[in-house]
């Protein structure tokens, strides 16, 4: 059985491709066989947070188009051989994706014996992000902690529940998780920052994780290596609590509170 | 590249809606007062009325002007800040008029004109805004609507909107900031209402709103809206009823 699972917010820059990235490399470390795609056609990002966008030949519109085969275009991990990566074409907008070129790719990964698809959906409820959510059976909802982006999530949980196969075919609704990514325990203390109470009360869903503001994020994605492999940083292991509650287990959340820092690392960071 | 739509999201998408047209009855025919009513108006609600569709309903005036005069008004009202749209549903005489000016009618408030004298003042004039105080002890509501009630069970999410159309609606989910409920019955939300609930939304004068967390960013009751820029302190994540009394609207928590 392929699951397929959308990465969507509506609110842009809130984290879904370094989320798509890690919880990707999360579910292929646990020996399942993943693909993951960037619907985010003109501004591909995922094959550089996943280290391989100097061996991107051909992406998923050239797929969609049928200028070349899915395994053409499936670019295999460094990393875990169980994990692919479909990138998105930075020359091609949004329009040059269809329905049907999805089903069809979709499709072809199921037959291939994929475990899980991952969909990086672009920022907005345009046309990309309706072409990622559409065939979900899953749905991980990035959120930041603030009111906006709060706002605009609750708009995608209502298009989740209106504007997919599912629930145009009155199959079970999408399974629907908030990922709370960027947050600052400091912050929220500060009362600049809504909680993980606030956010879980007003979107009245269950919560996958909770992913502390980590300067060891942007040093990943520089570098290629999705944050969940730094065993060094909350956010990778927080990527790792998220990804096994994924796939059912129980873990505590953790991160949660401010750190009582000292001077120093007050000066230094993280 | 072709810039073809994908099949399921269709080119338009048409639907009837019932809300955000505001009525405007015009009882006479005084374009200076009537700038100087509708620039109140504005001032009380910028947000509300600032380019907010209104249709014209001629109806209670005393004789029906002509074509010339009604073009008088419509640009009187566009002056205001808000955009006419249409007219309101009337006698022939008023379609022949709407032809005319090239405007369409809006039937949505023919039941007000089809119901005789006994039927419930429909969509009033251009709402009462003002902040009624909210008095300790309601009425109690009066018999129970005809037709069963609608249940929503799912929650209502920013931008959704759900309407029972002559019935009440019952709602047992979270009704999300942005989101619209309405009936033409009341309005029960058995949880948080963050977003607008429209009760009446036909004219019934006796409908009501009741909610268990009030966080709503704007009641009505049969046209007569409040817009809660600001959540009165007393009434927040209070349970609370809406209802009408005479023109005024009022708001008062429920229970104990
Ligand atoms: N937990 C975190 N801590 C610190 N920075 C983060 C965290 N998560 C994401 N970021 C940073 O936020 C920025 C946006 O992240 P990302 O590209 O993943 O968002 P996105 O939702 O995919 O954006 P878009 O809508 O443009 O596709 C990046 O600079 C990333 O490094
Ligand atoms: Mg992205």
């Amino acid at each position: 059985m392929t699951e397929f699972i959308v990465i969507t917010s509506g609110k842009g820059g809130v984290g879904k491709t370094t989320s798509s990235a890690s919880i990707a490399v999360g579910l292929a470390k646990h020996g399942k066989k993943v693909a993951v795609i960037d619907f985010d056609v003109g501004l591909r990002n995922l094959d550089l947070i996943m280290g391989c966008e100097r061996r991107v030949v051909y992406d998923f519109v050239n797929v969609i188009h049928q200028e070349c085969t899915l395994k053409q275009a499936l670019i295999k991990d460094k990393r875990y051989e169980n994990l692919h990566v479909l990138a998105a074409s930075q020359t091609r907008d949004k329009d040059a994706l269809t329905k049907e070129g999805v089903e069809r790719v979709l499709n072809e990964l199921k037959d291939e014996g994929f475990d899980y698809v991952l969909c990086d959906s672009p920022a907005g409820i345009e046309k990309g992000a309706f072409l990622a959510m559409y065939f979900a059976d899953r749905a991980i909802v990035v959120v930041n902690p603030e009111v906006s982006s709060v706002r605009d999530s609750d708009r995608i949980l209502g298009l989740l529940s209106s504007k997919t196969r599912r629930a145009e075919t009155g199959a079970t609704p999408v399974m629907q998780h908030l990922l709370l990514t960027r947050y600052n325990p400091a912050r929220v203390v500060a009362g600049d920052m809504m909680s993980i109470d606030d956010v879980k009360e007003i979107l009245g869903i269950e919560v996958l994780g909770v992913i502390p503001e980590s300067e060891g994020v942007l040093a990943a994605s520089n570098s290629g290596v999705p944050v969940i492999l730094d065993e060094a940083s909350n956010a990778g292991l927080a990527y790792d609590d998220a990804v096994a509650r994924l796939l059912g287990q129980t873990r505590a959340m953790r991160f949660l509170d401010a750190p009582k820092k000292g001077i120093l690392s007050r000066l230094f960071g993280s | 590249m072709s810039r073809a739509l994908p099949s399921f999201e269709p080119v338009g998408e048409l639907k009837f809606g019932q809300v955000g047209i505001a009525n405007l009855r015009l009882k006479s025919l005084d374009d200076d007062l009537l700038a100087q009513e509708l620039r109140q108006k504005l001032e009380t609600a910028p947000q509300l009325f600032q380019r907010a569709p209104v249709v014209l309903d001629l109806s209670h005036l005393p004789q029906l002007p002509d074509a010339e005069r009604v073009r008088a008004v419509l640009a009187t009202v566009r002056a205001s800040g808000m955009l006419p749209v249409g007219l309101a549903y009337g006698t022939s005489e008023n379609e022949a008029l709407a032809r005319a000016l090239d405007l369409p009618l809006f039937a949505k408030f023919r039941a007000a004109y089809e119901s005789t004298a006994a039927a419930p003042e429909a969509a009033a004039v251009v709402a009462n805004v003002a902040a009624a105080p909210p008095r300790a002890t309601p009425p109690p509501p009066s018999a129970a609507r005809g037709a069963a009630g609608m249940l929503q069970a799912l929650p209502v999410r920013s931008g959704q909107q759900v309407y029972a159309r002559g019935s009440d609606l019952v709602i047992t989910a979270v009704v999300g900031h942005g989101a619209e409920v309405i009936a033409d019955g009341s309005v029960h939300v058995y949880a948080a209402l963050r977003g607008k609930a429209i009760a009446g939304a036909q004219g019934d004068t006796s409908a009501r709103i009741f909610c268990q967390d009030f966080q709503a960013e704007l009641v009505s009751v049969a046209g007569h809206y409040r817009v809660l820029e600001d959540i009165p302190a007393d009434l927040r994540g209070k349970p609370v009823q809406v209802w009408l009394e005479g023109e005024k609207l009022l708001l008062a928590r429920l229970g104990p």
